[in-house]
């Protein structure tokens, strides 16, 4: 139950920030409606297949560890940490790019709150990716089993709601004019 | 039978979320302000994060409670999608420090 707290924790401070992304927005219309045509929208979409496709693995990695398949619970779980990846890196070049297009944080408004929002998902995605690793190597060691895995569940909750919030955030920035 | 390949209910899940994004990216790069837009959106943001606690964190067969906050925050914060683009005036307004 205790990740419970910690997920609560995120989606208030989440609520404040996209509160903050509305109340920008509603000053600064014109901002919001020009902002997302420079963004690069291949880059949000590749992010959110990433993490979908990650989430994916570890709804199987739970799913395999209630059935003793420890194994395949590990393989889900490091396809899930390499797709998780994905995300820092496509990051890093879309950063790159925007920075050469001139979309730095002192860009306008707009993109101000985009790296300030995207940014701190970053953050969250790291501590999620750093549990990941955690439940992989307890895993590897049979730290788990179909009686006993509800650190690897509470790994896989959190995973999932980084997942929710930039289903939210990937709209926000992309695609809402 | 070798090589037939069982797509799951998890796989179909996925593969839902996977093509949404794909219609939200389109939309991404076609789409234009206004209230088709704002709707979809809308249903984007409620539809997949349900999906997402009810299939991915099996909130359906958990804690009401728990469940309750999770669907209330994307309830939320899909329906704020609707109040800036219909009521923004206000938001500036209530907003703004004189």
């Amino acid at each position: 139950m205790g990740i419970w707290v910690g997920i609560f924790c995120v989606l208030v401070e989440f609520l404040l920030l996209f509160i903050v992304y509305f109340i920008a927005r509603a000053h600064n219309p014109e901002a919001f409606l020009t902002g997302p045509d420079k963004l690069a929208t291949l880059a949000g979409t590749v992010i959110t297949l990433f993490l979908l496709t990650s989430g994916y693995c570890m709804v199987k990695a739970v799913n395999a560890i209630r059935c003793d398949e420890h194994k395949a619970s590990l393989r889900w779980i490091l396809g899930a940490i390499l797709l998780g990846f994905g995300y820092p890196i496509v990051k890093y070049f879309e950063i790159r790019w925007n920075i050469a297009n001139g979309i730095d944080g002192q860009a306008g408004i707009f993109y101000t709150v985009y790296y300030y929002l995207t940014l701190n998902h970053l953050v969250h995605v790291s501590w999620g990716l750093l549990g990941l690793i955690w439940i992989a190597v307890r895993t590897g060691l049979g730290g788990y089993s179909s009686q006993n895995h509800s650190g690897l569940e509470a790994a896989a909750l959190y995973w999932h709601t980084t997942d929710i919030i930039w289903l939210a955030i990937f709209p926000f920035f992309y695609i809402l004019r | 039978m070798t090589g037939l390949v069982i797509i799951g209910h998890t796989e179909k899940i996925w593969l839902v979320l996977i093509g949404l994004t794909f219609a939200g990216a389109l939309l991404g790069e076609t789409g234009h302000a206004g209230w088709p837009l704002t709707l979809t959106v809308f249903f984007l943001i409620a539809f997949k994060g349900g999906i997402v606690i009810d299939y991915y964190m099996e909130m359906r067969s958990a804690n009401t409670r728990i469940r309750n906050i999770l669907r209330m925050f994307v309830a939320l914060i899909s329906l704020l999608v609707i109040v800036s683009h219909g009521w923004g005036e206000v938001i500036r307004r209530l907003t703004t420090i004189n």
